[in-house]
């Protein structure tokens, strides 16, 4: 089997000029991953200036209300705000022990951004995070913080102005100066090794649950979930459950204004495989093979794409995905917060909003485990304007 | 035979060098396209590029991304181009023509008929950027059986190399047909004349292994620029710069034919 496919999906569509810089990256992850001075200084770093480990928090309001046990994976309590860090910090290391001296990111709602930024002047690297204008307009507080950081962000303004355009100038810039530069990406995404590398950092998130849900309750939980994107909190919630058969593995995509509208961020219910980024995946197109917009209130989940093993998950029938749409997710997230005292991502609060759906069909000692992948600190514009009935822009 | 085999063999029997220009479909119309390309063929043109716009051009700099987008806008397609260079062919077009595009296009179209439409409009080359050789696989078994089953000529598919594919080049370049298409820099088109530092040493190594024909592409504007490599290589790629030529001077066929008059001419001066 070729180790860079999952089934169909994944691959390495990407220049000719890169296919160099992945095999060294793949060599360097994979001699670093077998490094236990590398493993302990990630274990270091993740521990003293992240955090963690994070809380597995039994939510016993919210569970009373939705008639199921459910526990929270607390990841918004994260340094930063979000699981994005578990993999800068990983990715970052990497970087240096390969030598890289720049770093480049591309960034949507810029908790991606923020991370990579935040990496960068924690180990002293120069450090470029790319954003598409309209994105900048919408998350400014994000953009004030990585400028606060010392990261330069530059503004893209080609196609849609959004995060696949940020992308796309990413992999350009990386592939002119990959010499020196080190591309941190913050999804499940882009061409192999990537995938591999993303979800290995991120599977501390499933790693530290299955060890807390094991002391707390002495079992495996019924059902683990997790919000999708491009995929990397949701890949790393799943990674020490896949093989745990008996636990069922839900993922939840940005259904935006509905399926139906065709306003949405739905690539496993509505894309076809194609090629993005790097990879072969499931992908939003339109009737001449061209990547559609994405549509969704949260930045985070905005993305015509999604990570190929997750691709591979759906089709192998391991995972389940479904989808929330706009409405639902903030009805989510105003119940969170009241019920619970913890207001989470717009992001995480499609999960919890399909969480409530789930409940419904399960009995009142069964367990399920979702990832609260941040916190809506990030998100108050977005949410005043709902409230207020101003819609958002997108 | 096929046409850019065809018309390589010529220009090395008569020791010329060959000059490729690239421009994105369906500007400024469709029929200023056709009106181009047949001015490319008069003027001794000897592949022509035709770009299908794609919405994500990661191998692309500013100028092929803002005509790509401008060429999606008017609602250019892939369907619509083969249709144009089928009757570009049925009106006598034998310029050699190669389709510059990635790889969703094909994909979204399906492998199969893909080759097949190729095949009936006369398209002779492809040239994918984001399909590198581990990822051939799949349009490489579709070429070979539609050239069983039909027992006919298939577009030929373009290798590249970049100046640090290095110990690349021999795989790559193994069953290679046609030209090989070397990238003058890291990175995207259209980045004028700023070749990688170690561009006559890098042609140099691909020229001498190579069985066929060695390109050189991205960044070039005028034969003045490609001089110092001339005897290296054996021809160049003009994408970007011919892009702002159409722009300027309004998709003027006389203009595009004056440009690759005098290209070509002081290319084998």
């Amino acid at each position: 089997m070729d180790k860079r496919y999952y089934g169909e999906f994944g691959g390495q569509y990407v220049a000719e000029s890169l296919m160099n810089t992945l095999q060294e990256l793949d060599a360097a992850y994979e001699e670093a991953i077998r490094d236990p001075e590398f493993l302990k200084e990630c274990a270091y770093y993740l521990r003293e200036y992240v955090g963690r480990e994070t809380p597995l928090y039994f939510a016993e309001r919210l569970s009373e209300a939705y008639g199921t046990k459910i526990y929270l994976k607390r990841e918004d309590l994260n340094h930063t705000g979000a699981h994005k860090i578990n993999n800068v910090i990983g990715q970052i290391l990497l970087a240096k022990r390969m030598g890289k001296t720049k770093v480049i990111a591309e960034t949507g709602a810029g908790q991606h951004g923020v991370a990579t930024a935040t990496g960068a002047a924690l180990f002293d690297m120069e450090c470029t995070v790319y954003m598409g204008a309209e994105d900048m307009e919408r998350q400014k507080l994000n953009v004030l913080r990585m400028e606060m950081l010392g990261a330069k962000v530059v503004k893209v303004t080609s196609g849609s102005n959004t995060l696949k355009d940020a992308t796309n100038e990413a992999i350009r810039t990386w592939a002119k100066t990959a010499e020196d530069t080190f591309y941190i990406i913050g999804s499940a995404v882009g061409p192999y090794p990537y995938p591999k590398i993303v979800k290995e950092f991120q599977s501390v998130i499933s790693r530290e649950a299955k060890k807390q849900i094991l002391e707390k309750e002495g079992r495996l939980p019924d059902v683990v979930m997790a919000c999708v994107g491009g995929g990397s909190n949701s890949i790393g919630m799943f990674a020490d459950f896949i093989d745990e058969k008996e636990v069922k593995l839900i993922g939840v995509e940005a259904a935006g204004l509905g399926i139906e509208t065709g306003q949405h961020a739905s690539a496993m219910a509505l894309g076809k495989p194609g090629t993005l980024h790097g990879m072969r995946s499931y992908l939003l197109q339109d009737e001449d093979g061209n990547v559609q917009l994405a549509h969704s209130i949260s930045a985070g989940l905005d993305y015509p794409g999604v990570g190929p093993e997750h691709a591979y998950l759906k089709d192998t029938g391991r995972a389940e995905y479904v989808s929330i749409t706009d409405v639902e997710a903030m009805d989510a997230l105003m119940e969170l917060s009241k019920l619970e005292g913890i207001i989470p991502a717009i992001e995480s609060a499609h999960a919890m909003a399909y969480a409530k759906k789930q409940a419904a069909k399960m009995g009142k000692d069964e367990i399920m485990i979702v990832c609260l992948s941040g916190r809506g600190d990030k998100d108050v514009h977005t949410i005043a304007d709902y409230l207020a009935g101003k819609g958002y822009q997108n | 035979m096929n046409r850019i085999e065809a018309r390589m063999k010529q220009l090395q029997e008569k020791q010329e060098k060959a000059f490729i220009t690239y421009m994105t479909a369906g500007l400024p119309d469709m029929e200023g396209m056709k009106a181009i390309i047949r001015a490319n063929e008069a003027a001794g043109c000897d592949v022509l590029e035709l770009g299908i716009p794609f919405s994500d051009p990661v191998a692309d700099g500013p100028v092929i991304q803002a005509a790509s987008y401008k060429a999606i806008c008017q609602g250019v397609n892939l369907k619509g181009v083969l249709k144009e260079v089928e009757s570009l062919r049925a009106q006598g077009a034998e310029i050699p023509i190669a389709f510059m595009m990635y790889y969703n296009t094909i994909l979204y179209y399906g492998v199969k008929a893909f080759v097949e439409s190729c095949v009936n409009a006369g398209v002779d080359g492809l040239i994918i950027p984001d399909l590198p050789f581990e990822e051939q696989g799949e349009l490489k078994a579709a070429l070979l059986e539609a050239e069983k089953e039909k027992g006919c000529e298939t577009p030929i598919l373009i290798q590249l190399v970049s100046p640090v594919s290095a110990g690349r080049i021999p795989m790559i370049l193994k069953d290679a047909r046609g030209f090989v298409y070397c990238v003058s820099s890291m990175g995207v088109t259209g980045q004028a004349a700023d070749f990688h530092k170690e561009i006559v040493n890098y042609l140099t190594k691909v020229k001498e292994v190579s069985p066929i024909p060695v390109m050189m592409g991205f960044g070039i504007r005028t034969a003045a620029d490609v001089k110092p490599m001339k005897d290296i290589i054996d021809g160049a790629i003009v994408g970007s710069h011919f892009i702002n030529l159409l722009e300027e001077n309004n998709y003027s066929p006389t203009a595009a034919e004056e440009y690759v008059r005098t290209f070509k001419k002081e290319l084998n001066m």
